[in-house]
Order: C-alpha cells, then sequence, then structure tokens
C-alpha cells in the first residue's frame, strides 16, 4: 500500500467521487478541492506527490493558469517547491473553446492529459507511472 | 417655399439656365467667326491696295489714289489692332463679352471703311457699292437678327446720306477719273433707283442670310439640348445600373448603404446625400450612411417625427421637393441647414414591404436645383436602395439567428456533455468494482447502462461537431494547406489494432509516387473525415473483410478511397445517406448504436474544404466511398508532408 499524498482539483463533486473511489482502492492518500483558490491552498497544505487537474473549472482555462502557476520556472515564486510535482490534467477533447491542449514539452515537463470520461485502470497506471512506482 | 410633387418647380420664377456646355459651344462658334473675319480682312485691305495700283496704272484712271491708299492702309492696320485684341483675348480665356464688343468695333470699322471706300471711289457712281453686301452676310453670321438688320439699315443710311450729300453738293463728288464720262451722282433718277436697288438687296440679302443663321442656330442649339439630355440620361443610367449592381453585389448592409449615398450624389450632381433610417421606435430617424455632409451637421440633433413635418410627409410616401431649405417651415434644423450651406433639398421615402424604412435625401448648394427629372430619379433610386437595404437586413438577421442558434446548440451540448461524462466516470468505479463488489447480474446491468451513456456520450460528441460545422465561416477554424498523406497515415494507423482484432485486412495504396499533397484544411478536420469514413468500414465488414484505403491524385485534385468488402448500402438508402440521423436498416441491424452523424458530419466538413465526396456500393458486396479535394501549390504551404511510414515499413 503506497501512502502517496494526491490532490484532487475539479469542480465536480461527482467526478471527484469517481477519481476519489479508484484512488483510494489503489491505497493513496486523497485530498479534494473545489476551484483553484482552494486548490492553491490545499497544495501548501497538503504538498501533494501528485496532483489531478480539471482544465475547466470557472473558467475555460482555469486549470491551465493554475498548472502555470504551480510549476512556474520563477526561483522566487511561492510554489516554487512544487514545480516538479507531477499534474494530470483532465481535458474534455470536444472542447468548446478554439484552444486544443496539447502536452507540450519544452514548457510543462511533468504534466499529462487524460481524457474525461477517465477509465480507471488508465488513471492509476500513469499515476503509477509519474509517481516512479 | 415649399411644395410637394405636383407644384414644384412652379414658384421661384427661373431664369432660362444656360447650360455650360451649349454656351461654350456658341461661344466657339463667335470665336471662331471673328478669327476667320480677320483673315478675310486681310485680303480685303491688301485687295483695296492693288485695285487703286491697278485702275492707276493699268486702266490708266484717275482716282482720289492718296485716300484709297489711305483706307487700304487703314483697314490693314486696325486689322492687325484686331489680330493682337484677339490674340491676346485667346490667351488668357477673355469672357465671351470680350468677344461680342470686339466683333462690333470690327463691324462698325468696316462700314467706316466701307462708306469710305465708296466715298472715294465715286460715291454712288462707285463699283464697289455692291461690296458693302459682303459685310451684311458677315454681320448677318456674326450677330443676331436684330444687330444684323440694326448693320444693314446703317450701310443704307450711310450710301443714303453719302449720295444726298453728293446730290446737295454739300460735299464735292469724288469719282474715279476717266470711269465714267458723264458723271451720273447728280441724276436723280440714277441715284434713287441705285439706292433703291442697294437697299432692297442689301435687306433682302440680310433676311436671307439671318433665316439661314437662325435656323442653322436653331437647329445646332437642339444638337447641343438633345446631347444634353441624352448625356444626363446616360449618367442617370449608370447610376440606376450601379444601384441595382449594389442590389446584387453584396448583402454588407453598411456597403449597401454607402454605396447608395455615393452613387446618388454623383449622378445628381449634387453635393450631399444621405440616407436615415427609422429606430425601433419607429419615432426617430438616425443617420446610417452620410456623403458630403459636415459631421457638424449631422451632430445636429435627433430627427423626431413628432418635430419633423418634412420626414413625416416622406415617410407617408411622398417625394419632397424643397427649393429653398433655410426658409422652408417644414424643416426641423432650417438654421443649421443654412450653416452647412444648403439650399435645396429632396427626398425620397425607402419603403420596404412592412411599410416606410426610412429616407433617401439629396442636397445642393444652389437654391431649387431640383427638376421633375430628378424626382423621378431619386425615387428610381430609392426603389432600388429599399430593396438591397432589405436584402441586407434580412440577410443580417439571418445570420445573426444563425449564429445565435449554432451558439445555443454548442452550449446545451456542452452542458450535456459534463453530466454524462461524469456519469460514464461514476459508472467505470462501479463496473471496475472500486466502490465494493457486484454481483454478475448487478455487474450485466452497469454494464449496459454504461453502454447507452457511452452511446449518450458519442450522439452528444456529434451533435456538438455539427454545430461546430455550422458557426459562422469567420469563427471557423482558419484553413491553411495540411500534408494529406500525413493525416490519413495517422488515421490508418489508429486502426490497425482494432482491424487485426476484428480479423479484417487494412490495406493502404499510396498511388501518388511519394510527392507531397497539401489540401486546404486542418489537421484535425481531415482527422475527423478519415476517422468517421475508415471506422464506418471497419464496423460494417464482417471478420475476414478488407478494407482498402487508396491516395491517388488526378490533376489538381486528391482522390482518397474508402473500400470495403461490408454489408454495404442498399439501394433505397443511397439517397439519404447524408441526411442528418439516418440509419440505413442493414447497418441498424449490425450495429444496433450509433447516432447517424458521422457521414452528414464528413460531407460538412469535405465541403468545408472545398471539396466534395461520392459513394458507389452493392448490398452485400461492399462500399467505396471516395474524398476528391483541391491541392494547393507546395510554396503555400506551412506544414510539409511526413515521409511516409507505413508503405514499405518492416512490420
Amino acid at each position: 500500500m503506497s501512502n502517496k499524498q494526491i490532490l484532487i482539483i475539479d469542480d465536480d463533486p461527482d467526478q471527484r467521487l469517481s477519481l476519489r473511489l479508484p484512488l483510494e482502492s489503489a491505497g493513496y492518500i486523497v485530498h479534494e478541492a473545489a476551484n483553484t483558490a482552494q486548490g492553491l491552498v490545499a497544495v501548501k497544505q497538503v504538498k501533494p506527490d501528485l496532483i489531478i487537474l480539471d482544465v475547466m473549472m470557472d473558467t475555460a482555462t482555469a486549470g491551465f493558469q493554475l498548472a502555470l502557476d504551480l510549476h512556474s520556472p520563477d526561483p522566487k515564486s511561492e510554489y516554487k517547491e512544487f514545480r516538479r510535482t507531477p499534474i494530470i490534467m483532465l481535458t474534455a477533447i470536444h472542447s468548446t473553446t478554439p484552444l486544443r491542449f496539447a502536452p507540450d514539452e519544452d514548457y510543462l515537463p511533468v504534466e499529462i492529459f487524460l481524457e474525461k470520461p477517465v477509465e480507471p485502470e488508465a488513471l492509476l497506471a500513469k499515476i503509477k507511472e509519474l509517481l516512479g512506482e | 417655399m415649399t411644395a410637394t410633387r405636383p407644384t414644384a418647380n412652379q414658384e421661384a420664377p427661373q431664369k432660362p439656365r444656360v447650360h455650360p456646355q451649349r454656351r461654350s459651344l456658341l461661344e466657339a462658334e463667335l470665336v471662331s467667326s471673328v478669327a476667320w473675319i480677320i483673315k478675310l480682312r486681310w485680303i480685303a485691305g491688301v485687295g483695296v491696295l492693288a485695285a487703286t495700283w491697278l485702275v492707276e496704272n493699268l486702266f490708266a484712271l484717275d482716282a482720289a489714289e492718296v485716300s484709297l491708299f489711305g483706307i487700304g492702309a487703314a483697314i490693314l492696320i486696325y486689322n492687325l489692332v484686331f489680330y493682337l485684341v484677339k490674340r491676346r483675348l485667346t490667351r488668357r480665356v477673355a469672357p465671351i463679352s470680350s468677344y461680342y464688343a470686339l466683333a462690333q468695333w470690327q463691324v462698325a470699322l468696316d462700314w467706316l471703311a466701307m462708306i469710305s471706300l465708296i466715298y472715294f471711289s465715286g460715291g454712288v457712281e462707285s463699283p464697289v457699292i455692291f461690296f458693302f453686301l459682303f459685310h451684311i452676310i458677315l454681320a448677318s453670321i456674326l450677330f443676331p437678327t436684330r444687330t444684323a438688320f440694326g448693320f444693314t439699315f446703317l450701310a443704307i443710311l450711310l450710301l443714303t446720306v453719302a449720295a444726298l450729300l453728293e446730290y446737295f453738293g454739300v460735299v464735292p463728288h469724288s469719282p474715279i477719273r476717266g470711269f465714267l464720262q458723264t458723271p451720273l451722282y447728280a441724276n436723280g433718277l440714277y441715284v434713287s433707283a441705285i439706292l433703291l436697288f442697294f437697299s432692297s438687296t442689301a435687306i433682302i440679302t440680310a433676311y436671307l442670310t439671318t433665316s439661314i443663321q437662325a435656323n442653322l442656330r436653331q437647329r445646332e442649339e437642339e444638337v447641343v439640348e438633345l446631347s444634353e439630355n441624352l448625356r444626363r440620361a446616360t449618367v442617370r443610367l449608370q447610376a440606376l445600373n450601379e444601384a441595382a449592381r449594389v442590389v446584387g453585389s453584396t448583402l454588407n448592409l453598411s456597403q449597401v448603404l454607402e454605396r447608395l449615398v455615393r452613387t446618388t450624389a454623383e449622378a445628381m450632381g449634387v453635393r450631399a446625400c444621405s440616407i436615415r433610417l427609422l429606430d425601433k421606435s419607429g419615432r426617430r430617424l438616425e443617420p446610417v450612411a452620410v456623403y458630403g455632409l459636415s459631421q457638424t451637421y449631422l451632430n445636429k440633433g435627433a430627427v423626431e417625427l413628432d418635430a419633423n413635418p418634412l420626414a413625416r410627409e416622406v415617410l407617408s410616401g411622398k417625394i419632397v421637393n424643397i427649393p429653398d431649405a433655410p426658409n422652408s417651415p417644414l424643416l426641423q434644423y432650417p438654421e443649421e441647414a443654412k450653416q452647412e450651406g444648403i439650399s435645396s433639398m429632396l427626398s425620397a421615402p425607402l419603403i420596404g414591404k412592412d411599410g416606410p424604412m426610412g429616407i433617401l435625401r439629396a442636397y445642393a448648394v444652389e437654391p431649387n436645383r431640383f427638376t421633375p427629372e430628378d424626382e423621378a430619379f431619386l425615387a428610381a433610386i430609392a426603389a432600388q436602395g429599399s430593396l438591397a437595404i432589405e436584402n441586407a437586413m434580412a440577410y443580417q438577421a439571418v445570420e445573426a439567428l444563425d449564429q445565435a442558434k449554432s451558439q445555443f446548440v454548442r452550449m446545451v451540448t456542452h452542458e450535456l456533455r459534463s453530466p454524462v461524462s461524469v456519469i460514464r466516470s461514476l459508472m467505470r468505479t462501479l463496473t471496475g468494482g472500486f466502490a465494493g463488489s457486484v454481483t454478475p447480474q448487478q455487474k450485466d446491468i452497469l454494464e449496459r447502462v454504461a453502454r447507452r451513456a457511452d452511446f449518450l456520450q458519442s450522439l452528444i460528441d456529434d451533435l456538438l461537431d455539427l454545430a461546430a460545422g455550422k458557426i459562422d465561416v469567420r469563427e471557423r477554424e482558419e484553413l491553411k494547406p495540411v500534408a494529406l498523406r500525413g493525416a490519413l497515415e495517422r488515421v490508418i494507423r489508429r486502426f490497425e489494432v482494432s482491424a487485426r482484432e476484428k480479423d479484417l485486412r487494412l490495406e493502404w495504396f499510396d498511388q501518388t509516387g511519394g510527392q507531397p499533397i497539401l489540401v486546404m484544411g486542418t489537421a484535425d478536420i481531415l482527422d475527423r473525415i478519415f476517422n468517421n469514413l475508415i471506422s464506418n468500414a471497419i464496423k460494417y465488414t464482417p471478420p475476414e473483410g478488407r478494407v482498402t484505403v487508396t491516395l491517388a491524385r488526378r490533376d489538381d485534385e486528391a482522390q482518397v478511397t474508402v473500400e470495403d468488402t461490408g454489408i454495404g448500402i442498399p439501394e433505397e438508402s443511397m439517397p439519404h445517406l447524408f441526411e442528418e440521423f439516418y440509419r440505413a436498416p442493414n447497418a441498424k441491424e449490425m450495429e444496433r448504436e450509433g447516432t447517424g452523424l458521422g457521414l452528414t458530419i464528413v460531407k460538412d466538413l469535405v465541403t468545408r474544404m472545398g471539396g466534395h465526396i461520392s459513394v458507389k456500393s452493392t448490398q452485400n458486396v461492399g462500399s467505396q466511398f471516395t474524398v476528391t479535394l483541391p491541392i494547393v501549390q507546395p510554396y503555400d504551404a506551412i506544414e510539409a508532408d511526413e515521409p511516409r511510414r507505413l508503405e514499405g515499413a518492416p512490420g
């Protein structure tokens, strides 16, 4: 049993539940935040090993912005200790925004994109990979 | 001073308008006549000198030599003066009155020279008397009838006075000696006869010449008038034609309005033109297009129907001609019109099928500028313009509606997506046993629910695609040259596993010889097109069948053919194949779930890329879908074609 901490930042409680169940059954300790602001507070409190982040929350790119803040290359960033914390971004492939997301390896080195709905097995596999288990 | 159509232009007595072009033609005639007479006079002057010399030396007659030479010289001298004056007038483009004065001076001096010549060559006995007739002819050509007759009577008077003075011995007789044996100047009968015949000949000459001249002038005026009418008619016809072209050429409302005002002002040759349209309240007129008016004038204030009798009258369907705008009681802002320098206005109603829409108005600097023809013309432009404006407005409304509808569909679809997505996620946790174990029967039910949720998801996704495709062109993703082969190969790779699982052969043939094939589109559009076609082929082909994808080039077009050995399409289903939600009965039988939107989306996307799709099929044998896309030249390329990886690659 792993005792790694995972933070889910998603504004949909049902979506959070659907993520929590497989994670807990795999032995992870799961924390939740319902929006960007809560997420930033929780990050500092929980100091998660991995973050699952919904891209579309308050705005169409709120999650994206949060990931940029956490992974800021600025050495004075208040989140600099989370710069290497892996983030799994949940996206909808049929996004209504013209922005199409794709992993940009130069800019966001430790981010993985997963399409909704999430297959629990696929999610767990990705997490294992990211946490080096 | 205002008047509506029936009484327009009957007030304010008009000066007969001399059209610039007509005046200039008559001017040109006078100017050329003056020059011509100056040329003739050189000959006349030299002629007098030569004749005098001949008379003296060859015929050995004795004339009043000094006087005759003097007259010849005087003619040449004053002709030189006239010549110089004329040259100066020509240089600085003098007004026509100067030429008229010059002509009168010429005739006056010619008359003086002529009577002197007659006197010194024997008065009533003189053989040169009849030379006066030339002068009369010239005067008749140069001047209007009345002036010509004046000069004729002056000639008769001069000759009569000279004859009488000689007859009564008041002045000495000055004959050419040796010409006549017996002097006749004192012979009353002879003198009366000569005067009588000269007078009648002079009057008849003047009469004939002026009549012919008057006739010619009238014809000329008619021709000038006609050609002027023709010119104006042509300009207006062009303007009407332009207005008609505007109706057809654009559906952009502001462009239609802007072209209408410019065309109208230019065709009528007036200072300005404007279009005001009724606002939503129907009580105010808002300027929507203006040509030639100052901002100050436009900012003069709102045009309220309640305060504006003119607007009310025009909107009731009348053409209103205001010949004296600053003093018109119909105007809401006469003072502002005065400051703007506008003296007359002509307004025509713009009437749509639901009643009056607004006013088309022409503004002129000159008072009383607009004629009944102008009224008819503006009415015609307004009729054409109303049509154009209405069409553009209708189009705008449809465009807005279409956009709103698409926006709505997108929003609704998005709102549908998230709960379905969450349902599917939650179902996965149950079927995956992450929320505790379930019985086999419960698991079966959960899986059925999950399948339905999956179908709902794909239906929503397709609807979203369809709605996205119908969004206004400007909002669509920018099309750019993309490599067709690369996109195709990516899709084929994606289906390799599912084809193998179903025991199908998925074949890929590139018949282009490997040259880059670029088409206008986006990688995403190409992906969706071929994803749909190939997944259909795999879905509807029974195991051990074959799916073949071929890329070929036909001139400037790329052809992608997706062929299968599947269930085929029944003939009666062919016409409905691309209809939204349509599914062929044999397809439904084979695959219960399917949205019937895939081919609709494919056709929509192919059309967006400027291509077309065709289908051939035989039931129980197979189907063949061919997508044809126009090829763009490589130098337009942004994305280079990828090297081929599949064909000939090991494994």
